[in-house]
């Protein structure tokens, strides 16, 4: 069984809620399965927020995890209060200039918001960047599928923008694994 | 390409209430049951119905009485303290035979206690809420997908046997999204209410019971004139206090929702040769199902007995489908509430335990399974 546990975390308006819908929908459309878990209140209006999916190959009995075994994290809040809780095994997945102290063998520090500044004109696409980072690494949603998803699922105007944000993520992860780029269908 | 959407369990509710015809929703939003109101406040009105957002709990159950007798398919949803709010016109509707649906997403209490927590606290509290004594209709759902088929089930059975219901889910079924195919009800799936036996006039009888116990009032506007009160009432619906009366129309009451766990019988899970059994319901049966299969791995006769209808209980049925257990644990999100329905109906050679967990964070896999351990199964403890 195929089963994996992130979180996806940031503060509020990050954009973290439509990563973690866009991520389980191109996972349905990969023939897998998915659940999300939002946080609610005060946490998603400005603090730190978060969305936990769950994906598998197989039918999800439990949504709700006590620590992820994939942790992506756009805001230093987001790193301090959820990175103790991972696991020797865990990854973690930070934004470079968001998050500091974040070290290990299993954490890779990407500049999503940096590049979707300099190269999209658009900040806010930190998000699909990431996105797409962590597409490479879950290696059970080609990459097609999610930048399509991540483009359906776009605000008005910025299918397009949250094409290439994707598309953007996947490589800079790819560069920084050593050229594992392109992950082919793997899906049930 | 996959046709399922990701939905949450709210969304599914307010999707299956449109799909069941839903009129009418008078609500004041609570999380976790907020998205509700929320879609409704802008699909019922699209779909030709009324969505007002009363000043209270109190007011809303009363304006959703008020749009039932009208004849509208009517509904509310809320929390905690909005459901004991409820309580008093939940006792109304029962005793004046009104259909309505009150969905409660439930969160850790007492008063406000933990927002947005799950808790599964109000078990009880849909049983015996409300003062005297009377039959309660209250369904648990378990999946987003049930969510939306139980709340067509729900209106059904409030329509056929005039009674409110409540749906009752925890928080995680609430606000978890996941991949479902919805399948909207065919027409003929969609029941309706008994008929006004008569025609108007002065020997016209609302309260008349037909062959299954369930008055048959016209809707307001109809044409028919009688009489709908809170008081014990004689067939035309005016004031009784004659005990006999007053005796055989709370046994009517309760009788006539006899026929409701055989239309929603619970889900066994690898019941048929288990001796040890979790009973469970809403988010926690997920966990337990998981915790079964681990257990089965072990070489464990384990299964699951997953309640759809919290009430009422056919104790009879319970006490069959379990009488081949050696330990059942009753595993839910509170200090222990249908756990006393199942010590009861079971004979005391079946060891009944509880686990009830409370504190706002679900019950995990792990807990679940390691529980199976901590109860001396060796074949687990070995493991």
């Amino acid at each position: 069984m195929w089963r994996k546990e992130i979180r996806l975390a940031g503060s509020g308006g990050q954009g973290l809620g439509l990563a973690a819908m866009v991520l389980a929908d191109a996972a349905l459309r990969a023939g897998l399965h998915a659940t999300i878990m939002q946080s609610y209140g005060p946490e998603a209006r400005g603090g730190a927020s978060r969305a936990d999916v769950t994906l598998s190959d197989q039918p999800i009995a439990n949504p709700w995890f006590p620590a992820p075994r994939i942790l992506l994290a756009l805001s230093q809040k987001a790193w301090d209060r959820f990175s103790p809780k991972l696991g020797a095994d865990a990854l973690a997945i930070v934004d470079l200039d968001r998050v500091q102290g974040a070290q290990g063998a299993n954490v890779w520090a990407l500049p999503f918001e940096r590049t979707a500044r300099a190269e999209l004109r658009e900040k806010v696409a930190a998000n699909m960047l990431a996105l797409g980072a962590l597409g490479v690494v879950l290696e059970h949603i080609p990459q097609e599928i999610l930048a399509e998803t991540a483009q359906s699922r776009a605000p008005k105007g910025f299918g397009q923008v949250n094409r290439t944000a994707v598309a953007r993520g996947w490589q800079l992860m790819g560069d920084a694994l050593g050229g594992i780029a392109h992950v082919e269908s793997v899906g049930p | 390409m996959s046709k399922r959407e990701l939905i949450s369990g709210n969304e599914a509710c307010a999707l299956g209430a449109l799909a069941s015809g839903l009129r009418f929703f008078g609500g004041y939003p609570i999380s976790p049951s907020s998205e509700i109101s929320e879609i409704l406040s802008s699909r019922l009105p699209r779909a030709g119905g009324v969505f007002v957002q009363m000043e209270d709990e109190m007011a809303s159950l009363g304006s959703v009485i008020g749009a039932s007798l009208g004849g509208l398919r009517a509904m509310t949803a809320t929390s905690g303290p909005g459901f004991t709010l409820m309580q008093e016109h939940l006792g109304y509707a029962s005793l004046a035979e009104i259909p309505c649906l009150v969905v409660d997403v439930m969160r850790v209490g007492p008063s406000t206690g933990v927002p947005t927590a799950p808790s599964q606290g109000d078990v009880m509290q849909a049983r015996w809420g409300s003062h005297g004594d009377r039959g309660t209709v209250a369904l648990s759902p378990a999946s987003v997908e049930e969510v939306y088929n139980l709340t067509v089930h729900a209106f059904n059975i409030a329509d056929r046997l005039r009674t409110p219901v409540v749906l009752m889910f925890d928080e995680v079924i609430g606000h978890m999204r996941e991949g479902v195919e919805l399948s909207p009800p065919a027409p003929e799936d969609l029941w309706g209410r008994p008929r006004p036996a008569g025609a108007p006039g002065p020997d016209f009888r609302a309260y008349a019971p037909n062959e299954q116990g369930v008055a048959q009032l016209p809707a307001f506007g109809d044409g028919y004139r009688f009489h709908v009160t809170g008081l014990f009432h004689d067939e035309r619906g005016y004031p009784t206090t004659n005990p006999d009366l007053v005796r055989q129309a709370l046994e009517r009451l309760e009788r006539k929702l006899d026929p409701i766990p055989a239309w929603l019988p619970p889900e066994k899970y690898h019941m048929t040769d288990a001796d040890f059994v979790y009973v469970a319901y809403g988010a926690v049966s997920r966990v337990a199902r998981e915790a079964v299969d681990r257990l089965r791995e072990k070489g464990v006769a384990a299964g699951l007995y997953r309640p759809r209808v919290l009430w009422p209980v056919d104790e009879a049925a319970l006490r069959k489908d379990l009488a081949k257990a050696r330990t059942v644990v009753v595993a839910e999100m509170n200090r222990g509430q249908w756990v006393q329905v199942v010590s009861q109906a079971l004979p005391p050679a079946i060891r009944v335990v509880s686990y009830g967990k409370t504190g706002g964070e679900p019950v995990t896999t792990d807990e679940m399974y390691g529980l199976a351990a901590d109860l001396n199964l060796r074949s687990v403890k070995s493991s």
